[in-house]
């Protein structure tokens, strides 16, 4: 997930040589205490609902983490001053756990536990050197909260992002059926707000659904459509169109007395639309327009019973 | 002939299977048109399935030669936009007003058939 948009470069720390300088001595402590803050952050980690879940699931599976990788690359970030590895597998950490739909707030959680243990390891060691300590606190600070924490939550945002994105295209995909009623009839049922980009979407899955099903009339139903506005009824005009580019005619319903007023008020010509009050009405009409079509055709063929039953073709 | 051009039974079948330059459009309407009187034909069906692209002066030979045709007694058909390119033809303001459309081939022989049977039914 730690594709496109920033990159590890914009998140890593602009740190003076005081700040590093401070980081090595926060290292030293960290190293010394290894076990210490591990067990701190394990029993924080279990104390939190969210994370004894995770952890337990983890357990059962395949353990994720590498402790030996991940103290690596700590040491990489605070000793020597290169912060890409460690930035990248917080990134990924990041993302994965935004995926197991683990809250941000659970990192604070892991995040003070282990700070505590720093603080009062950091204490202990520079007790008779207040500046050093201070500057030791400052960088643990920074290291924890500016670093840390905002690379892990940079990819928080952005999986959630992706995941908002993705549920958009499939209620996308969900409010736009093209439904075939009977050979050569198909509804297309609108629910919700017509935007630019939907307009294009339904479109193009109406001109395929016209093409499979072989349609000679669309049946437009707008009941669920809040607002017909100029641009929206340009759309579906739009719409109308192509629809008879491949030879469907359309039948336009559901314009709510509302949206019939607006769109007389503000001058929309859809005097080009076959347009019907409700669902019931347009597909009366678009009966009629089938069956004077089969009439026609079955004047050559078959008598022309007008009934509804579907033709082999 | 960059189009070939089936004559069957009153109707004239003109199949474009490629892009089609300018010159070449301007032909196959010339063509079309003067076939209608060659064969005394009653309808043409142009079916432009094989193209990806109808851009402002595809369309408008389209329209031309509907007028054309239409002006000699005959009808015409233009079958086989693809979804995408009826797309494409509605963003750019084509709407081939005036053309009689359908699907394909099948569906606009079908329509001609259909319009015929209705001339000799006396409506």
């Amino acid at each position: 997930m730690s594709d496109g948009g920033g990159s590890v470069t914009e998140l890593t720390p602009r740190l003076s040589a005081e700040e590093q300088a401070a980081l090595k001595d926060v290292w030293a402590v960290y190293e010394r205490h290894y076990d210490e803050i591990q067990e701190a952050t394990l029993a924080a980690a279990e104390a939190d609902p969210h994370l004894r879940a995770l952890l337990a699931e983890q357990r059962a599976g395949q353990h994720r983490s590498d402790p030996a990788a991940s103290r690596r690359l700590l040491r990489e970030a605070l000793q020597e001053g290169r912060w890409e590895g460690l930035l990248e597998s917080l990134r990924e950490q990041g993302g994965y756990y935004a995926r197991l739909g683990l809250p941000f707030s659970s990192w604070f959680v892991v995040v003070t536990a282990a700070q505590r243990v720093l603080l009062n390891r950091l204490f202990e060691t520079h007790a008779a050197d207040p500046p050093r300590l201070l500057a030791a606190i400052t960088a643990l600070g920074i290291f924890l909260f500016d670093v840390t924490l905002a690379a892990i939550g940079d990819e928080y945002l952005r999986t959630r992002e992706s995941v908002i994105e993705q549920q958009q295209a499939a209620i996308q995909e969900l409010s736009t059926p093209v439904l075939p009623l009977r050979p050569g009839l198909i509804i297309l049922p609108i629910i919700g707000t017509i935007d630019t980009g939907r307009a294009r979407h339904l479109t193009e899955h109406l001109l395929e659904g016209i093409r499979a099903y072989r349609a000679k009339v669309v049946v437009m139903d707008l009941t669920g459509v809040p607002a017909v506005d100029s641009a929206v009824a340009n759309h579906l005009l739009q719409t109308v169109r192509a629809a008879r580019l491949l030879g469907a005619r359309t039948v336009v319903t559901g314009i709510s007395t509302q949206n019939a007023q607006t769109l007389t008020r503000i001058g929309v010509d859809l005097s080009g639309l076959i347009t019907t009050a409700d669902l019931q009405g347009g597909i009366e009409e678009a009966e009629w327009l089938l069956s004077s079509l089969r009439a026609e055709r079955g004047a050559t063929a078959v008598d022309a019973t007008g009934s509804a039953a579907p033709r082999g073709d | 002939v960059a189009v070939p051009i089936l004559k069957q039974g009153s109707f004239l079948i003109a199949s474009v299977q490629s892009a089609l330059t300018d010159a070449e459009m301007v032909e196959l309407r010339s063509s079309l048109t003067e076939r209608v009187s060659r064969h005394r034909s009653r309808a043409v069906i142009v079916d432009v399935s094989g193209l990806d692209v109808i851009d402002s002066f595809t369309a408008r030979t389209l329209q031309d030669l509907t007028r054309a045709v239409r002006l000699k007694g005959a009808q015409a058909v233009v079958v086989g936009i693809q979804p995408q390119v009826a797309f494409a033809m509605v963003q750019l303001g084509l709407f081939l007003e005036g053309v009689t459309t359908a699907l394909d081939l099948d569906e606009g022989l079908g329509l001609l058939m259909q319009r015929e049977a209705r001339v000799h039914a006396g409506e």
